[in-house]
């Protein structure tokens, strides 16, 4: 893994009506990296996420990404793609429709639409499904769909908002293999938000735990776990897990990333 | 790609433009322009009707005996026929919803056929049937008179049982069974049952029926004005006023009067309804499936359903005999008769009508509800409110208020006036179906189509179009089939060039043409028919055809 930085967010700060939803968060993204964010709803991590996608626009701060600011830039434009929990797939269209919607709209990219469409859903193991409504689909299987949807436009950083809390644990644990292949394949730097110790410890390169509208430790998990930064962490997090292993531990053997035995 | 990106950067803009931006992007403008069109054709309209009414015409009404006798006679129909309406109405949607009895299908259509003519058709169908020379009274030999309060209540549970069967039957349908299941296994009588499970669930969604049912009855001209004889309604004596004399500022009166129900109802209806609505069924009950109960339900389903076809089947008794009761001959004199008078010009005016406020109705619902639902921001509430206050103004209300403020200008006596009330009158309820089935699409599809660079008119033609047919099928026939049968609203602004068919029937009453009535009626009730069908058609075909691609 070269050390490039992907993206940059500088100074970020959003606030509603009365809440301060971020409070200056700053971090870098690395190029090709797994990146969770993890923290407790209400922390500020949706709302990072869409200010990243360009979904709401920051009240202060910079984004800048391959060293370009694009915090300004419209969404459709800043080479991202987003995975929402719930799937939000077009229910009146097939798994294909759903693929090459975006390709056939665009003049440029319209001829090969079919054929960039049927090869993403083909990487994505769900040929069999091409010509299915989404309603006859799994949810694992919509989330694939989903995911087929924003990669079929080459994006080069994918967000997940808290793509797998709607799916079952075996399911879970099947979509994260193929979330790791799809990173080692198409080289997608990935950011995913979750509420789920244990997912975040799965999956990632590198873990950011946010709390309150700010950010308390960005680090490797290994490193998380040898030295919280604080009681937060300590029981927030490595608490978390603890018990979470310690109730999963009957039924089936976690694949830590780090690899590591808590 | 950067190069692209630093395109887009847009250069230091000025603060009015952002704002600007801003507006627009939330719709703002449009819900604005919307929520305008709706003060000026319902507000204003109404404040125009309150300002109408001057002292004298108020001491006038105060001073005519007949009116506390009115005001009296009104809420005694009304409560009387609610009553019944919601008994019956609750009986048969729980022989539909809650027992095994087969025939379903046909008896949903047969239930339903009531909705499909006008209220005073139904008055009518009382007339031919048991009039004083009515079907039932000659072959029974029968010596009482169906004129007065008991008429106007059997005319009125007549017009208003398939709104209130509608609306009980969809409460039911979505009605969680795991409670029933957890009483029965804890052996709680079905009569406990009914108390503690049944009742509470009950209590939300029937006070909204008891209200739109109410209002319904009470607001109703037709049926009390064929079966009233001398036993006096307000909405009789409004119309009569109007019509008659046309006396406008009495009139007002009679209107802010029958306005008052039905903004209590609104008022309430609103506040009283389940925030979020999210009851869904977790699974159905088993279906009762003991022999009396099934009896039972036949028994109950046979009956309302003979009393829902025998006016029909007056109607076609009376429009197609040569002279009933003397020459019971088949003819088609009548429907010639009928259409010297001029009746095809009418359904002709009827039809245009209903197609346009179909048209111009689901487009504007459609927008209006894509702005509330998929668009929020403050101002979308103010859209929502606003939208829906036309199902607080009773059509007649409407329609005089209408009378005030347009009869000087130069839409008054063409199609478009009616077109307009209509579709003011109608909007409320497919404009909700619009709402909901919006709400329900899943919310970050707007954020997936920013992400995929897809615009908002291009989503709403791929996307929310396609998911919303269903819906945009119910709310054209809901339209269509409305305009087709009121008589309410369009009372007091047909002229002879606009006349709409549906208030052929009282002139043709009034001229003892009873004969032709039915013709009509019958006309109505074959359009109406026709286009369900097809309504229902159309969405089989597309439901298959959607899952065939």
């Amino acid at each position: 893994m070269t050390n490039r930085k992907k993206l940059q967010i500088l100074n970020l700060e959003k606030a509603y009506k009365d809440k301060c939803a971020l409070d200056n968060v700053s971090f870098d993204v690395i190029d090709g990296e797994f990146l969770s964010i993890l923290g407790p709803s209400g922390c500020g991590k949706t709302t990072l996420l869409r200010i990243i996608t360009g979904l709401i626009s920051p009240d202060s701060g910079r984004i800048i990404k391959d060293g370009t600011d694009i915090t300004k830039a419209p969404p459709s434009c800043r080479g991202m793609g987003i995975v929402f929990q719930s799937y939000a797939l077009f229910e009146n269209m097939t798994v294909l429709g759903n693929v090459e919607y975006a390709l056939k709209i665009k003049r440029a990219t319209r001829k090969h639409a079919r054929q960039k469409a049927t090869d993403i859903v083909d990487q994505l193991g769900l040929t069999e499904h091409i010509s299915k409504k989404p309603y006859e689909l799994s949810g694992g299987q919509q989330q694939r769909v989903a995911i087929a949807r924003t990669l079929v436009l080459n994006p080069d950083i994918i967000l997940f908002d808290e793509p797998m809390s709607a799916l079952d644990v075996s399911t879970r644990l099947m979509l994260r293999k193929e979330l790791k292949a799809i990173q080692a394949e198409f080289g997608t730097t990935m950011i995913y938000i979750t509420h789920d110790q244990e997912e975040a410890f799965a999956l990632s390169d590198r873990i950011m735990v946010m709390d309150e509208a700010r950010i308390v430790q960005l680090d490797t998990p290994d490193n998380i776990i040898r030295s919280p930064k604080n009681n937060y962490v300590r029981t927030f997090v490595i608490d978390n897990l603890q018990a979470k292993i310690d109730s999963l531990a009957n039924y089936t053997v976690l694949p830590l990333n780090s690899g590591q035995d808590l | 790609m950067e190069s692209s990106v630093k395109k887009l950067i847009p250069k230091r803009s000025k603060p009015y433009i952002s704002y600007l931006k801003h507006i627009t992007d939330s719709g703002d403008i449009a819900k604005l322009i919307i929520g305008f069109i709706f003060v000026v054709l319902v507000i204003i309209p109404l404040a125009r009707m309150l300002m109408h009414i001057d002292a004298s015409s108020f001491n006038r009404v105060l001073k005519n005996v007949m009116f506390p006798t009115a005001v009296l006679n009104s809420v005694k129909v009304s409560v009387i026929a609610t009553a019944i309406t919601l008994l019956i109405a609750y009986l048969l949607a729980f022989c539909i919803e809650r027992t095994g009895i087969r025939f379903k299908g046909i008896l949903n259509i047969i239930l339903i056929l009531p909705m499909l003519i006008p209220s005073i058709s139904h008055g009518m169908g009382l007339i031919i049937l048991l009039g004083n020379n009515g079907v039932i009274t000659r072959f029974l030999g029968l010596r009482t008179s169906i004129y007065g309060l008991h008429g106007i209540v059997f005319g009125s549970v007549m017009y208003a049982f398939p709104v209130a069967f509608l609306m009980i039957s969809d409460v039911l349908r979505y009605e969680d069974c795991t409670p029933y299941e957890a009483a029965k296994v804890l052996g709680i009588s079905g009569w406990r049952q009914f108390q503690s499970i049944t009742l509470p669930y009950l209590r939300k969604p029937m006070i909204s029926v008891i209200f739109a049912i109410f209002t319904m009855i009470i607001t109703d001209y037709g049926v009390p004005l064929m079966v009233g004889g001398s036993y006096i309604t307000i909405p009789v004596i409004m119309y009569q006023e109007v019509i008659g004399q046309l006396e406008f500022g009495k009139g007002c009166i009679y209107g802010v009067i029958l306005l008052i129900p039905a903004v209590v109802a609104f008022i309430f209806d609103f506040l009283n309804k389940d925030k979020g609505n999210m009851s869904y069924v977790s699974h159905k009950l088993e279906y009762n499936k003991k022999k009396l109960v099934n009896f039972l339900s036949y028994s109950i389903c046979a009956l309302v359903s003979l009393c829902t076809i025998l006016p029909i089947i007056a109607f076609v008794i009376l429009g197609f005999t040569k002279n009933y009761p003397g020459d019971l001959s088949f003819t088609f004199s009548n429907i010639i008769k009928s259409l010297d008078m001029e009746a095809d010009q009418y359904l002709l005016n009827s039809i245009t009508i209903a197609l346009l406020v179909s048209l111009i109705g689901v487009s504007l619902s459609f927008f209006t509800a894509y702005l509330t639902a998929r668009m929020k921001s403050k101002m979308s509430k103010f859209l929502h409110l606003i939208a829906i206050t036309s199902a607080a103004v009773p059509g007649i209300v409407l329609g005089l208020s209408y009378v005030i403020v347009f009869n000087q200008s130069f839409i008054y006596g063409t199609i478009a006036i009616l077109v307009m009330v209509n579709l003011i009158h109608f909007f409320a309820s497919p404009y909700l179906m619009m709402y909901n089935s919006l709400n329900k699409i899943n919310e970050n599809l707007e954020s997936v189509g920013q992400m995929l660079g897809i615009s908002r008119l291009r989503m709403i033609k791929d996307i929310f179009i396609p998911q919303s047919m269903t819906t945009i099928f119910e709310m054209s026939s809901y339209f269509f089939v409305n305009c087709m049968m009121t008589i309410s609203a369009v009372s007091f602004l047909a002229t002879m060039s606009n006349k709409p068919v549906a208030l052929m029937i009282n002139q043709f009453e009034a001229q003892m043409q009873l004969e032709c009535a039915a013709i009509v009626s019958l006309a109505i009730l074959t359009v109406n028919l026709l286009i369900k069908a097809l309504v229902y058609f159309a969405k089989k075909a597309f439901l298959y055809n959607r899952s065939n691609i």
